[in-house]
């Protein structure tokens, strides 16, 4: 240190031993003095500098440690779900009870790298003991050792990657894959469809997943019910095989909400072996079976459904003030317009109420009606119905029906009674639906609603339509073409349809579609059915009748016994008072029905 | 003075400095521990989508149908057999009451001894709702115990199960 000591050394009294008091060391005025405050004040900043970075870094410690919430914690949280499994590529589908109908399984593939394995006729061996179905010599020409990769198997269950596994052979590995899995099988084929190697949709709801379902994190819960679904589809097979016919179609829906709750179409197919390139190229007979079992006859065949328009027929009648149920129409002649003919099926030859017309399916009257209430109206109703444009079906396709671009007097008629349109199965029964439920049409839709809420609707008859509408229903399932449809305590109403199939211009007689659409209970109705047989033979049980009455009739109502516990729909006494009340038609009292 | 000072900061620095690695070396630790059970995690949710896979496919309605005609032969419940709701159930008839004895508490049921020893307080801080009155009666006044505490003959369900709630 330069400082230099001044002491007060001047005192001469000053005791020998007496120091001065230390003090600091005394600069020097000059230059020294002037870079040593530089110095100082230099110091200061660098000090207050550092102070307040020092200050920063604590403060931010103190948020990220000590305050919850913020980006950093959120960014900490982010890293550790960063090792939670990444959500497959496809969502899982499952009813309405949460049962599997398809979901994503790991499954593991065997691949070898040949010039590792140091035997190869051994573990050729080895390898064709845990995995049955390949051959020792398959495997062993598989290894080839001129190639670095080969698969050995696709796909392995858990079993067999354990057996491989245990092994031990070197040069063998597992790559992980992806692979979807249906347990019901062929169960919902047509609503759920099926993914393709790609592991994309190829049809139904896994189609539509790929197109419209955004979040695929959580499963696609559907509205069907998989022990609905087992019992139509159980029937309907029971109903092939009675009358050897060529397929079948059933759907239920909850009226209240168009919820589909079962929707089978048969023949059908095994979405866990769907339809390869290599299969259809095998034969043509064998890709014409295919196409068979993947037409999904509800959602996009199109049927001229005959008689079971009349319901919509003569819901337009009475909606519009064109009849009343006391109205009498004349059925006792046939009527010649152009080059046909309109007869009626169970003729009755005097003229009819618009119940006895329901209930006889007259088409005569029902052409009458038609033509009474004019082409417009018809049209009107058909299109307020939703029978003139595709069903609005979410996650399917749907096919587009057909009707007449011009409206004739002739079209008019055979309308009335289905013919000369043509629409699906499914937009048939929102049409019914909505008929049934008081007059609100409801989008059909696949996917579970939250119990309890009404989703929106149109109105597109009036309540007390729907309730006339109801009655005439009852009436023909008690003493009409449907009494085989009727299930004892669920109050079952609906209406049958025979149609001829248009096979190349013409009508041929032998080839019959037999529809029937009903509901229950026809005092509150909950759910309405369609049932629909193609090219249905008589048997002897049914004195070689192949109609809807005898052929989808009685199986609608095997089901709707079968289905109604699981639905929780009660039964109920049909012949106390206040229910034969509610569903009789006044203007039919007291007068003898005949029988059809 | 100065060395002192030296010392107490060199072990601050050291205390401070072994803390810092032990707390970095078992939050390691702990983060593997974590990244293990994640990745444990996922292979037993992996599995369990396997089983639950398993589990729909094992109770496939059909399957479940077969097993039942081979093992139980249950059928479907017919209308006959739902057609009344619980609602409609008549309750069983209610005996007509001993008569009424003179004698003290000989002849009272083992029943009504309990209901009388039960405190009344617990019955009286129920709210009022709760209580089939009967009950109370014999809670309330306790002396009254000659007669068998008779309970009326529930009209519905909901007062069976509130007789019995309030026996309780």
């Amino acid at each position: 240190m330069l400082a230099a000591q001044r002491l007060d050394d001047d005192n001469p009294c000053r005791p020998r031993h007496f120091k001065p008091p230390p003090c600091a060391p005394v600069v020097p005025e000059g230059p020294a003095t002037q870079l040593i405050d530089a110095c100082r004040s230099r110091l200061a900043v660098v000090a207050f500098v550092l102070t307040v970075l020092f200050g920063v870094v604590a403060l931010r410690d103190a948020d990220v440690v000590l305050l919850p919430g913020g980006a950093a914690e959120a960014s900490a949280i982010h890293r550790m779900h960063l090792v939670a499994p990444p959500p497959p590529s496809r969502p899982d589908i499952v009813d309405r009870n949460g049962a599997l109908l398809a979901t994503t399984l790991q499954s593991p593939s065997l691949y070898a790298d040949p010039k590792e394995i140091l035997d190869r006729a051994a573990a050729a061996k080895a390898i064709a003991a845990s995995l049955p179905g390949l051959s020792v010599a398959e495997i062993y020409s598989r290894l080839n050792p001129a190639k670095s990769f080969v698969w050995v198997k696709r796909h392995l269950t858990p079993a067999e990657q354990y057996d491989v596994n245990r092994l031990g052979i070197p040069g063998l590995d597992f790559q992980p894959e992806e692979r979807r899995f249906y347990p019901f099988g062929d169960l919902a084929a047509h609503v759920v469809g099926y993914c393709g190697i790609d592991n994309r949709g190829s049809a139904g709801v896994e189609r539509g997943i790929d197109d419209k379902v955004q979040d695929k994190s959580r499963p696609v819960q559907l509205s069907l019910d998989a022990r609905v679904q087992f019992v139509v589809h159980d029937e309907l097979k029971r109903v092939i095989s009675d009358f050897s016919a060529k397929g079948a179609a059933g759907i239920v829906m909850d009226v209240r909400t168009g919820e589909i709750i079962a929707l089978v179409s048969l023949p059908d197919f095994d979405p866990n072996k769907p339809f390869s390139q290599a299969e259809f190229a095998k034969s043509a007979n064998r890709l014409a079976n295919a196409d068979k079992a993947i037409f999904n006859k509800i959602t996009v065949g199109d049927y001229e459904i005959g008689s079971v328009f009349k319901i919509f027929n003569t819901a337009m009648a009475l909606d519009s003030g064109v009849a009343t149920m006391t109205k009498t129409y004349d059925a006792s002649h046939p009527i010649h317009i152009g080059r046909f003919t309109i007869e009626d099926y169970h003729g009755k030859h005097r003229w009819l109420s618009v119940p006895e017309i329901f209930m006889y399916s007259s088409n005569i009257g029902s052409a009458r009606m038609a033509v009474e209430a004019g082409a417009a109206r018809q049209r009107d109703y058909l299109a307020r119905f939703g029978l003139l444009k595709p069903a609005p079906l979410d996650l399917d396709k749907v096919s587009t029906p057909h009707f007449p671009s011009v409206w004739h007097e002739v079209n008019v008629m055979t309308i009335a009674f289905g013919h000369g349109i043509s629409v699906s199965p499914l937009q048939a029964i929102t049409g019914v639906a909505a008929v049934v439920n008081g007059g609100i049409l409801h989008r059909p839709t696949l996917l579970k609603q939250a119990p309890g809420t009404a989703p929106p609707g149109v109105r597109v008859i009036s309540a007390k339509t729907s309730e006339q509408m109801r009655k005439l229903m009852r009436l023909v399932v008690e003493y009409g073409t449907a009494t085989k449809a009727a299930a004892p305590g669920y109050v079952v109403g609906g209406k049958t349809g025979t149609a001829e199939k248009a096979l190349g211009g013409h009508y041929a007689e032998k080839k019959l579609l037999s529809t029937f659409i009903g509901a229950f209970p026809m005092n509150d109705p909950k759910y309405a059915l369609l049932m629909m047989v193609d090219e249905p033979h008589g048997n002897k049980q049914t004195y070689g009748y192949a109609t809807a009455g005898w052929t989808v009739a009685p199986a609608t109502s095997r089901i709707i016994q079968r289905i109604a516990p699981i639905l929780g729909v009660p039964p109920v006494d049909e012949n106390s008072p206040q229910l034969v009340q509610a569903l009789t038609i006044q203007s039919l009292q007291g007068k003898k029905i005949e029988s059809y | 003075m100065i060395r002192l000072g030296t010392i107490f900061w060199a072990a601050v620095v050291g205390v401070l400095g072994f803390a810092t690695f032990a707390v970095t070396y078992s939050v390691q630790g702990l983060e593997d521990d974590l990244l293990r059970v994640r990745k444990q995690t996922v292979v037993e949710q992996q599995e369990m989508r396997t089983l639950e896979a398993e589990w729909t496919y094992l109770t496939q309605p059909g399957r479940l149908e077969e097993l039942n005609q081979r093992f139980l032969s249950l059928a479907s419940i017919s209308p006959q057999q739902l057609s009344r709701t619980i609602a409609d159930i008549p309750m069983r008839p209610i005996e007509p009451p001993p008569p009424a004895v003179a004698a003290v508490d000989t002849t009272v049921p083992a029943a009504v001894a309990r209901e009388v020893k039960r405190p009344a307080e617990t019955a009286a801080t129920r709210p009022a709702a709760e209580r089939p009155p009967e009950t109370e009666t014999v809670a309330v006044k306790p002396a009254v115990a000659r007669a068998p505490a008779k309970a009326a003959a529930p009209r519905s369900l909901d007062e069976l199960f509130a007789q019995v709630a309030g026996e309780r």
